[in-house]
């Protein structure tokens, strides 16, 4: 192996000089897709892209990035070889090439100079430390949802995107859904009068349990590294003995991965009532849980400090599909849900509520169109790193109050509870080593 | 098809609802019924060489919320244990005590690797200022996760200005 000296020699500049200068001196033969030319994205104006655990909704977002004609997905790292496999596979059979990366190791992805954007699909409990780690390689982050674990991980996700200057979107695509923004319209146009109630649907309890369990599934053998690397799948979670059906997709309902309904489908909906009620940059001083002991119907009953009311719970919506959220002014209400049709109050009903052919259907592929832009504009995306570390903090308040079963005040400020230790204790968790935020 | 299902932005196809499954100390039970205990209880759990890693781990964990003192000599004699560090550190972090500080700071001279990576990372959330000293020094080791961890803790206990 030749020394570092040796790398940079006076006679191996010149050779490469001279290679430099033939090559300069040959014709330039240029598919014209390279250019821009025949509707092609000249390279100058692509985002470059790479994806980070690249499962079942990780693919069904890619889908959407890969249908973008400024997107060049680059490369691929995942702890699973099977879905290394599936996604070069995908991405090389759309550029009919095999020029699509695999990595193991996040490092080797971040080492990339020529990656501008990452999307990160992992398991909840790698998503701030992938998100906060890819800012700090200098690539702008898509990150699913739920973004954070805890209280502390939504704030140092916040701050380091703030800090950095990165972009950040969060996997919330019902900001970019065709009906939320309806709804949102209404509410931000004063249709609906003064804000007084939201309402966020958190799964029907039955299905989603509002609290995850702290068991374990029996231990079986590890598989190869190369197959799947368990210690890399945990990350910064708890030891546990490895079981397949956690790498299977059913690591939900753990507590050490997942932050049960209340985080699921609460990143969703708290996420969509922060945004209409235009209380992103803060989260609510009271968190009242009710129907704690069994797992429906729940609800936990939040105040602002400017009194606008939220209200988590798992029933009581008007059957429009997934995903509820409702707004109640003092002159009107709205309801709307991922079945797309918009229930209002009978004073709105001359409200333009049909959503217009032309707008596109699909929330997600909007949702991403919108991150793209902004990592060219450098502006804020609608699920910026703020926004999302708020709606996060707000979904864990709730958490520990309903695993506390008792009414907690709350300081945004501090990001800390009033009155109560065991509260403030649980607003982090301590990171297998060797992770930190 | 119809607009509606038009509209129905892409999830996931999600699992079915998980069942908890048999896995239960044969002393102590399962992880509901571990982290239901007092806290001495949960204490005497630690102290206990015939409990097994499972039922020590429920135990730092419920520890982490409603432990006191009292139980920071039994965290702390697991942050050498190769499976359980996690979890004494797990239990140790949150807990306001200056015994807790203590604890951790006379484990950086007692383990190695990894280990002490955890434990420094510890060290940093929790601020301890009196750690700087062995900090400064742990940034200069020879291990280079353990020096990186030992900058950052210095970052965080001493931000820079």
């Amino acid at each position: 192996m030749p020394k570092k000296e040796e790398l940079v020699s006076r006679r191996g500049l010149l050779k490469a000089a001279a290679q430099a200068g033939a090559l300069a001196a040959a014709p330039q033969i240029m598919p014209a897709r390279a250019l821009g030319r025949g509707g092609a994205v000249p390279p100058s104006d692509r985002v470059t892209l790479a994806g980070l655990g690249i499962g079942g909704r990780g693919t069904s977002v890619l889908r959407s990035f890969l249908s973008q004609a400024d997107i060049q997905f680059l490369a691929i790292c995942d702890v699973r070889n099977d879905r290394r496999e599936a996604i070069k596979s995908m991405a090389d059979q759309k550029y009919g090439n095999g020029d699509c990366a695999m990595y193991s190791d996040q490092y080797e992805l971040w080492a990339r100079k020529d990656i501008d954007a990452v999307l990160i699909a992992t398991g909840d409990r790698w998503h701030t430390l992938l998100s906060i780690g890819t800012a700090k390689s200098g690539k702008d982050v898509y990150c699913e949802k739920p973004c954070s674990m805890t209280i502390a991980e939504s704030r140092a996700l916040a701050d380091t995107f703030q800090r950095l200057g990165r972009i950040y979107q969060a996997g919330t695509q019902r900001r970019n859904g065709a009906n939320f923004v309806r709804a949102y319209e209404l509410a931000r146009g004063g249709k609906l009068g003064k804000l007084q109630t939201l309402h966020a649907e958190a799964g029907p309890g039955e299905r989603w349990a509002p609290l995850t369990s702290h068991a374990w599934l029996p231990a079986e053998p590890e598989p190869a590294k190369q197959v799947c690397d368990w210690d890399r799948w945990l990350g910064p979670a708890p030891w546990r003995p490895y079981n397949p059906q956690y790498i299977q997709g059913r690591w939900r309902g753990y507590f050490d991965f997942h932050g049960g309904g209340i985080l699921e489908w609460g990143s969703h909906t708290v996420d969509l009532c922060h945004w209409a009620g235009d209380v992103d940059e803060t989260a609510p001083i009271e968190f009242e849980p009710q129907g704690m002991g069994g797992i429906t119907p729940y609800s936990i009953h939040c105040r602002y400090a400017n009194g606008l009311r939220l209200v988590i719970r798992d029933k009581g919506f008007m059957g429009l599909g997934s995903c509820h959220f409702r707004l109640e002014g003092d002159a009107g209400w709205v309801e709307t849900a991922d079945g797309g049709k918009i229930e209002v109050s009978e004073n709105l009903r001359g409200e333009p509520l049909e959503i217009p052919p032309g707008e596109a259907p699909n929330a997600t592929t909007n949702h991403v169109r919108d991150f793209v832009d902004c990592v060219k504009s450098r502006k804020q995306p609608r699920s910026n790193a703020l926004a999302a570390a708020q709606a996060h903090i707000t979904c864990h308040a709730a958490y520990i109050a309903f695993q506390l079963g008792r009414k907690l005040t709350f300081d945004p400020a501090t990001d800390s509870f009033v009155g109560s230790d065991e509260a403030n204790r649980m607003r982090s968790r301590a990171m297998r080593e060797p992770w930190r935020l | 098809m119809s607009r509606q299902a038009q509209q129905r932005p892409a999830e996931p196809a999600k699992p079915k609802p998980v069942v908890i499954p048999p896995m239960v100390d044969e002393k102590y039970g399962s992880a509901a019924e571990i982290m239901a205990l007092p806290p001495a209880r949960l204490v005497a759990i630690l102290k206990d060489p015939g409990a097994s890693v499972y039922a020590k781990a429920k135990a730092c964990q419920q520890l982490a919320v409603v432990g006191d003192r009292t139980a920071v000599p039994a965290l702390a004699a697991l942050l050498a244990h190769p499976q359980l560090s996690l979890y004494a550190r797990f239990g140790l972090e949150p807990l306001p005590d200056a015994s807790v500080d203590e604890a951790l700071r006379a484990v950086l001279e007692k383990v190695q690797g990894k280990l002490l990576v955890g434990v420094i990372n510890s060290v940093g959330i929790r601020k301890d200022a009196k750690a700087l000293n062995t900090l400064a020094r742990l940034r200069r080791d020879r291990d280079d996760e353990v020096a990186q961890a030992a900058d950052a803790a210095l970052a965080r206990i001493r931000p820079a200005l």
